[in-house]
């Protein structure tokens, strides 16, 4: 080649390259990888999708919202917000495990503790995973009438629930509809308005547009949509409409599959993860293992409630507390002690006697059975796990108590079918959270009946009902679902003969709700709604403290602050609007 | 730029012409030059400036020359010397004395597509001495470069091939703060400096930081600086070089977590129980471990399950009972206490060979050059089962066709097996050995791994049993860099170059999880797992250049081109669990049981394409101006702000040029002042997606079991990411003011530069309440600003005693300071390093340095009840505990009360590079410090908190925590109980000063005189000793002050790998 031609080919070519470049602007555009435009999803099965991802986040977890301290601050159950700073619970493990638990406990958090601004977020996520299904629905075409309202009516059931949760815990939280959105910058919700009533509207919806039968066991159906109404009722104080609910879904009830609402025979069945979904579930969220997500979908918000020790599982969290413990004692008709005396003559525990020390359990004190399906103790049948052996068990039985928890746990049976293989621990299982099961549906359908015009002998009926599945006498621990294992002899329980007064069955009721769901994340809101929360969490405190869990030396409850969270410091932070947060807190903080 | 004839040129070339035709004369010059020893200077270069004419000086120094009329200037060179420029207008003899070049300003450096004289540049660049930077044995570049460039920072740690922090002039961004690095032209890419660590340190050839606003050059991609690295080129006759070193990693000696003994901690067990009055009503402390009473007894046998004994008579430890294996049943541990205790730290780390060896092969005449080098690496790391094992090679060529064209190319290669332990995070190999209990024994009686299992023993895992069962984890990578490039002189003065280069990296590893049996929280399975991937990029670079000098005293140079970009990358792995054995040779995926498999892939894409300029003029050598300019576009914006502007001009002055200097100014040599302000950008934390609302689903984020099955989940999908298309390009404005200097007969070398960078809409992800949905990703917008201020300060000095002893010292010192201007959202501020323990332990906010430490500071210790009762209401004050500051007097302690007590930026950084020279033997030293900056000692957290978990602890928790009786201290009281007013709330008892001096490295060497070397064929030998690491004057408690972390969240120690001190002896060869 002649040096002249390469002169000129040189820059011609580059001349060249310049050109192709600037004609090739598409050279920018690079199109988003391993995701989906919103036209790609506004048809009837994307909107569908979105409302499964909506559903997802009752598991408390797979948000990226809400992540910081693990799930365990975002559980469905709540088990801290409701459980340990209701009483029934102690944090458990070491002292300093977790320690953002312990100032919820002691009913004193400060805004800025870590596991609120955690909740708050993943508990929105789902309020907007509930919007965006609605959004895009308005987009589909090829949605049916009925779909629309159905899909309607299970989105804002979803996003009633999550806000609902939130209004437990915090009171007012600003109510979040599908107009809101980051784009649109319309975001700076105040909660000053009164959340209950629109909750309670996305609820009625629901009611009203859910058809009965639904095309998963998982999905709320119209009984799901209105038992968790006349919950919402109960929160509210409208005790008449709730009873005329309850009434209604006590005589017609019906799970998602059709199946009539009814107690299961046995009490321990309702926890045993191989008989889930059953007539007793309500509304219920489901957790799987070994989905191939790693754990994703578990119930890992209870994952660190197991006992420490032993192959169940980890943490030593979540222990029940001598309070819980002692409130399964009975009087000789195996009634509940109702004058508050059970924490006088405590029950006997292994606290202080190391595991290599014979103890044996307390086996003439008349006790309700439920106490063994929801209090692990030592010397008692814990599941097919074989006799509880104490302390060897428990992480720091000297700082948090002798006692572990039952109703969340798999059966060693169970193990790599209900429990996930992948994860750190076994904990991660596929028991599911009832969020609303017929004993509560029955106990608040009595509690309405009382307060809301009914008759107390129809109360009289339903807590009977709860309590003689109680009684059955198969459904103990012990010989039948342990073989080999024996159950103790001083199990005693007992129906009411009457409610002679309203204030008789309110604490009958009261105290039914305590023992037959202790544990299952309801009783903080309980107390709250009560009125009792004070004297009852005091008496709590005091009682813990005397029988040894220092924790709460000191620690009373602040009437007019401890019935609600703060809301997170980090929340008012970010939604000021002319330098003043739409945000405000909550009373005494 | 085209020679079109304009009037206005006509005329300048016409009354030039008459100017020269108008004088027709000629005179003759004679003279003598002399050297700065006043010898003449035999051979030098006598030219007649802006003509041919040029003659040579005699022996004796002297010359004549005719000068023909309307010339005035003689320009005298002479090798080793300073070009000197002789007026004669007005003399027809002259004395010429030559002083001594200063080299360095004669020093090529790379400035952004174009290389200038040091003595040239107007912008701010650290040049690297590399010879020095070399010195320092590290499996890392990064590594070496640490205190070799002033304003450049970089935090690394021990673990072998670890990548280390680069900061140039500080974090410049709340996300990635990575520096640029072009290899040879091939660009890294965003946020990544795989291209620049594992280059083979004797390929280095040029190391050069751009760290002002010239860097606007590379435009978005040049905020946080620029690193410029030349690799070698074959040149001269044909010769092999042997560079090689092997040297031994020794291990930090003693106690060095300052743990209690096995007794120790027993006495802290019940002095706890005691103090949290948890007693039995005997008074008796009840332990599962140490028994029942008033004082506790070492067990013979550790209570590790329900079935274990204590006693050695016991029959519960009958051998025969054993079983460490869950599928033959229960798990039944018989493990024998290690009274005397077991020291854990030194059970995983010990000492660890290192070795480097290099054969270099180069050559090259005026029409082709070569370098050949391979390299094989091998730092096998003090803690087990960690090293690195890299094996490259590198082939650099040129070859110059004609005149006018050359072509060549550079390419490397490397292969690298290292695996690694999580480097600093809570709850790797080396927070257990803190952890672990000394009573716990590495093996069980049965043969098995000791561990946690049984009660008060902690949650720690045995970290010897991990770190052996991750033996046959396996990390490999290769990789190729390189690029080819071709140039032609298309016509005077133009030179097009083209250059493509580019970077491929491969991985691949695999991973065992054995199901642990030993510890208190074992796995649910054993498990197996695979991933590979790659990661490329490549840029493809086009340039036009002109230079020229007009009328002797105008040099212009100017150079357009354009830039097109791309980076991506894909993986995918797998995991399975449940295999039926843990025989590595069993263990492959389709092995395993499917059920709880899991699986993933991804893959990214980034394209960019840029025009760009650039003009330098100097007129005399006196007067400088640089101009750059570039137009970025990328995908990462959306279609209204794709493409982003970016300048600088800079100019500088050489005041030592002007005659008023020179007649007046002896001492100093050279004097240049130089400004510049630019506009640069960066792209490195803004991803693909964040233009696009999109929505997607993952199994684990948004399927559900909405059928009741327990092992299977149905679709769902949810709004992933949040978009914005406004979200547009960052603008870092860089204001910088220095100045050259050389002093003493050019002995000296002084560069100093005042800066402030301000970084304008840095890109940071919006941080809005979660009412919108905040797991959904929300974009990266316009909003941070921060700011950093700082002075850069070099100085070197070349001494010479005399022939046989010579000196160098250089020293940088860096120094700046942070500030955060703004923050996205209405908090003003955001929070990082989160832990499950202690929440946030960082708060960036408006006002305050990046990455300061927030919490609540601790007054002093409650003394008595009486204390408590005077001091600001505080929940669980008690006797003993801590006193927090009531920062805003409100006479309670609250949130509102933590406050900014820590910051881990150092106020400044230095290097100190010491070598001499005396006859033969030479020595150089490496000293970096750190000065001013705090580290947050995390592991302190657990070691010296009793309730935080049942794991080691420190000794002064025994003998110097608060007691009613030792009040006294500093370390609160001792307590089976967590409260704010100990360790429930983030305080500053973990706060310590981080600042520390580490000599780097310090070699002496011996040159074997060639006469000796000759009959055995070899030209050149050096054999050197050398220490790394000797030693660091700190008063960080820790095991070592320098602690890295992310942009936000560095100098929390987690349990960092600490360097070693290291012996190498290393020997060079040439043949």
């Amino acid at each position: 080649m002649k040096k002249n031609n390469l002169k000129l080919l040189i820059p011609a070519g580059l001349s060249l390259l310049v050109f192709l470049y600037s004609c090739k602007k598409t050279y920018l555009e690079v199109p988003a990888a391993g995701a989906l435009s919103q036209s790609v999803l506004a048809n009837k099965i994307g909107v569908e999708a979105l409302l499964v991802g909506a559903y997802s986040l009752l598991d408390g977890e797979g948000s990226n919202a809400g992540t910081g301290n693990g799930p365990w601050a975002t559980s469905s159950s709540n088990w801290v917000y409701e459980s340990v700073a209701g009483g029934d619970a102690h944090k458990g493990s070491d002292p300093g495990d977790q320690n953002l638990i312990t100032p919820i406990e002691q009913w004193n958090a400060t805004p800025a503790n870590g596991y609120l601004d955690q909740i708050w977020q993943q508990r929105y996520d789902g309020v907007q995973r509930a919007n965006e299904a609605l959004r895009v629905l308005k987009l589909a075409k090829d949605v049916s009438t009925a779909d629309v309202s159905r899909i309607t009516a299970e989105a804002r059931f979803l996003r009633g629930h999550y806000h609902f949760d939130l209004a437990k815990l915090f009171n007012n939280v600003p109510f979040i509809d599908e107009s809101i959105t980051y784009s649109a910058g319309n975001f700076l919700v105040g909660n000053t308005a009164a959340i209950l009533p629109l909750i309670e509207a996305d609820f009625a919806f629901a009611y009203a547009n859910l058809p009965e039968t639904m095309s998963s066991v998982g999905r709320a159906n119209k009984w799901a949509a209105a038992a968790y109404l006349a919950k919402v009722y109960m929160f509210e104080k409208k005790y008449a409409e709730a009873k005329a609910l309850f009434t209604l879904i006590i005589a017609s009830g019906k799970t998602s599959l059709g199946v009539k609402y009814a107690l299961l025979p046995k009490f321990g069945d309702v926890f045993n993860p191989a008989k889930k979904n059953s007539s007793e579930d309500v509304f219920t969220v489901q957790m799987t293992a070994n989905d191939g997500t790693g754990a994703a979908n578990a119930n890992s918000g209870d994952a660190l409630n197991f006992p420490y020790g032993g192959e169940t599982g980890c943490c030593g969290f979540f222990q029940p507390s001598f309070t819980l413990a002692n409130s399964f004692k009975v009087d000789a008709n195996g009634l509940p002690l109702l004058d508050e005396s059970y924490n006088t003559n405590p029950l006997k525990t292994d606290m202080g006697i190391s595991a290599d020390k014979p103890f044996t359990p307390d086996n003439t004190t008349p006790l309700d059975p439920r106490i063994d399906w929801t209090v692990g103790r030592r010397g008692v049948p814990f599941l097919d796990w074989g006799i509880m052996p104490g302390s060897i068990w428990v992480r720091n039985q000297a700082a948090a108590g002798p006692y572990e928890p039952l109703k969340h746990l798999f059966y060693k049976s169970q193990e790599g079918v209900y429990t996930d293989a992948s994860s750190w621990t076994n904990g991660f299982t596929a028991n599911n959270y009832h969020l609303i099961r017929y004993a509560d549906v029955l106990l608040m359908a009595a509690e309405a009946e009382v307060n809301g015009g009914g008759s107390l002998s129809q109360a009289l009926t339903y807590v009977n009902l709860v309590r003689s599945r109680a009684a059955n006498p198969q459904g103990f621990v012990g010989p039948i679902n342990n073989s080999g294992l024996v159950s103790p002899t001083n199990y005693q329980i007992g129906l009411y003969t009457s409610f002679p007064d309203a204030a008789y069955a309110n604490k009958a009721i009261q105290f039914e709700r305590k023992i037959e769901l202790a544990m299952e994340g309801h009783r903080f809101s309980d107390l709250v709604r009560w009125g009792t929360a004070k004297a009852q969490l005091d008496a709590y405190a005091a009682n813990e403290n005397a029988q040894g869990y220092l924790s709460m030396s000191g620690v009373k409850f602040t009437t007019n602050k401890s019935e609600y969270l703060p809301i997170p410091q980090a929340q008012i932070d970010k939604s000021q609007k002319d330098g003043t947060s739409v945000l405000v807190q909550n009373k005494g903080y | 730029m085209m020679n079109k004839l304009t009037p206005k040129k006509f005329a300048l070339t016409f009354i030039l012409f008459l100017l020269t035709a108008s004088v027709f004369a000629q005179k003759t010059v004679t003279g003598k030059v002399i050297d700065s020893g006043k010898r003449p200077a035999s051979g030098a270069t006598i030219s007649v400036k802006g003509t041919t004419i040029a003659t040579t000086s005699t022996t004796t120094g002297d010359f004549s020359i005719v000068v023909p009329k309307g010339r005035n200037t003689l320009i005298v060179s002479y090798v080793g010397f300073e070009d000197k420029q002789v007026d004669v207008s007005n003399a027809t003899n002259v004395s010429v004395s030559m002083s001594e070049t200063n080299s360095a300003l004669n020093e090529i450096v790379v400035t952004g597509y174009t290389a200038q004289k040091k003595k040239e540049i107007t912008g701010a660049v650290s040049v690297v001495n590399v010879k020095d930077m070399k010195s320092v044995p590290s499996g890392t570049a990064e590594q070496m470069l640490q205190g070799q460039a002033a304003g450049v920072t970089i935090i690394g740690s021990g673990s072998p091939g670890e990548a280390s922090n680069v900061f140039v002039r500080g974090i410049t961004s709340f996300g990635n703060s990575t520096p640029l690095v072009i290899v040879d032209g091939v660009q890294s890419a965003p946020g990544d400096l795989s291209i620049f660590r594992d280059l083979n340190a004797s390929d280095l050839e040029s190391v050069q930081v751009l760290k002002d606003g010239q860097a606007a050059i590379y435009g978005a991609r040049g905020s946080a600086g620029v690193i410029i690295v030349t690799t070698k080129k074959g040149k001269g006759k044909a010769s092999i070089t042997y560079d090689g070193f092997y040297g031994v990693q020794t291990v930090k000696q003693g106690n060095v977590w300052n743990k209690l003994d096995p007794q120790g901690m027993a006495d802290l067990y019940f002095l706890a129980a005691k103090n949290s009055g948890q007693v039995n009503g005997n008074g008796d402390v009840v332990s599962g471990q140490y028994g029942t009473g008033k004082n506790p007894v070492l067990p013979d046998f550790i209570k590790a399950g329900p079935n274990s004994g204590v006693s050695a008579s016991n029959p519960a430890t009958n051998l025969s009972f054993y079983n460490n294996d869950y599928s033959k049943g229960s798990i039944y541990l018989i493990v024998p206490a290690n009274k005397a205790g077991t020291d854990w730290y030194h059970e995983l780390f010990k000492s660890a060979p290192i070795q480097s060896h290099s054969v270099t092969a180069t050559g090259g005449s005026d029409k082709s050059s070569y370098l050949f080098s391979l390299n094989y690496f091998d730092q096998q790391g003090n803690l087990l089962n960690t090293y690195l094992k890299r094996y490259s090679a590198r082939l650099n060529t040129t070859f110059n066709v004609k005149n006018n064209i050359r072509f060549g190319e550079n390419l490397s290669v490397f292969y690298k097996d290292n695996p690694k332990i999580g480097n600093n995070q809570e709850g790797n190999a080396v927070n257990n050995t803190a952890w672990e209990q000394p009573i716990i024994p590495v093996y069980d009686a049965g043969g098995g791994f000791g561990g946690t299992s049984g009660s008060e023993l902690g949650n720690s895992s045995n970290p010897y049993a991990n770190q052996m069962r991750a033996k046959d984890n396996k990390n490999y990578s290769w990789q190729i860099t390189g690029n080819i490039f071709a140039e032609v002189d298309i016509a005077k003065h133009f030179t097009a170059r083209s250059s493509f280069g580019g970077n491929l990296n491969n991985y691949y590893g695999f991973y065992h999880n054995y199901r642990s049996y030993e510890n208190a929280e074992n796995g649910a399975s054993n498990g197996y797992g695979e991933y590979g991937g790659f990661n490329q990029n490549y840029n493809w670079t086009n340039t036009l250049s002109y230079s020229n000098i007009f009328k002797e005293d105008h040099s212009l140079k100017l150079m357009v081109g354009y830039e097109v970009l791309k980076v991506n990358g894909r993986q995918v792995g797998g995991s399975r669990v449940n295999y039926f054995s843990d025989d590595p040779n069993y263990l492959s995926l389709n092995t395993g049981s499917p059920t709880g498999q899991n699986n993933y892939s991804n893959y990214y894409l980034q394209t960019g394409n840029s025009v760009l300029a650039k003009i330098d003029y100097a007129y005399q050598d006196k007067y400088l101006i640089g101009l750059n300019g570039r137009r970025d576009g990328s995908s990462v914006f959306g279609p209204d702000n794709r493409y982003g502007n970016f300048w600088s001009a800079s100019a500088g002055w050489v005041i030592s040029q002007e005659n008023f200097f020179k007649k007046n100014v002896n001492f100093i040599n050279s004097l240049k002042v130089r400004g510049s302000y630019g506009i640069l950008g960066s792209i490195s934390n803004v991803s693909a997606l964040n233009q696009y609302t999109l929505y997607g689903g993952g199994g684990g984020s948004s399927y559900y079991d909405l059928n009741g099955t327990s092992n299977t989940t149905v679709m769902g999908f949810y709004a992933t990411n949040l978009g914005n298309t406004k979200t547009g390009w960052e603008k870092d404005k860089i204001l910088d003011i220095g100045m050259d200097m050389s002093i003493l007969k050019n002995k000296v070398d002084i560069t100093i530069d005042w800066y402030k960078k301000a970084i304008n809409g840095l890109l940071f992800q919006d941080q809005a309440p979660a009412v919108v949905g905040v797991g959904s990703q929300l974009p990266q917008v316009n909003i941070g600003d921060l700011q950093n201020k700082g002075i850069d300060l070099g100085i070197t000095y070349r001494g010479k005693v005399n022939k046989d002893l010579s000196y160098t010292i250089g020293a940088n010192i860096g120094t700046y300071k942070s500030l955060i201007v703004n923050i996205p959202g209405a908090a003003g501020f955001f929070e990082a390093a989160g832990t499950h323990n202690t929440g946030n332990q960082v708060r960036d906010a408006i006002g305050h340095p990046v990455g300061a430490f927030f919490g609540y500071k601790i007054a002093g210790i409650y003394q008595s009840l009486d204390d408590v009762a005077k001091s600001p209401k505080e929940t669980d004050a008690a006797p003993g505990r801590f006193k927090y500051v009531d920062v805003n007097n409100d006479g309670k302690i609250d949130d509102q009360d933590r406050t900014f007590y820590g910051d881990p930026n150092p106020k400044f950084t230095a290097g100190i590079n010491i070598g001499v020279s005396y006859k033969q033997f030479d020595f150089s030293t490496v000293i970096y410090g750190s000065f001013g900056n705090d580290v947050l000692n995390y592991t302190r957290y657990f070691q010296d908190f009793y309730p935080q978990f049942q794991n080691a602890k420190s000794i002064p928790l025994l003998t110097q925590s608060w007691l009613p009786t030792r009040t006294n201290t500093k370390y609160p009281i001792v307590e089976n109980g967590s409260y704010f007013s100990t360790n429930g709330v983030l305080n500053d008892f973990y706060n310590e000063k981080g600042g520390y001096v580490r000599i780097k490295q310090l070699s002496v060497g011996y040159t074997i005189s060639p006469a000796v070397l000759k009959k055995y064929g070899i030209d050149k030998a050096r054999i050197y000793f050398q220490g790394a690491n000797l030693f660091t004057i700190t008063k960080y408690t820790g095991l070592d002050p320098e602690v890295a972390g992310s942009s936000v969240s560095f100098g929390v120690d987690y349990g960092n790998y600490p360097p070693s001190k290291t012996f190498n002896v290393g020997v060079s060869l040439t043949f």
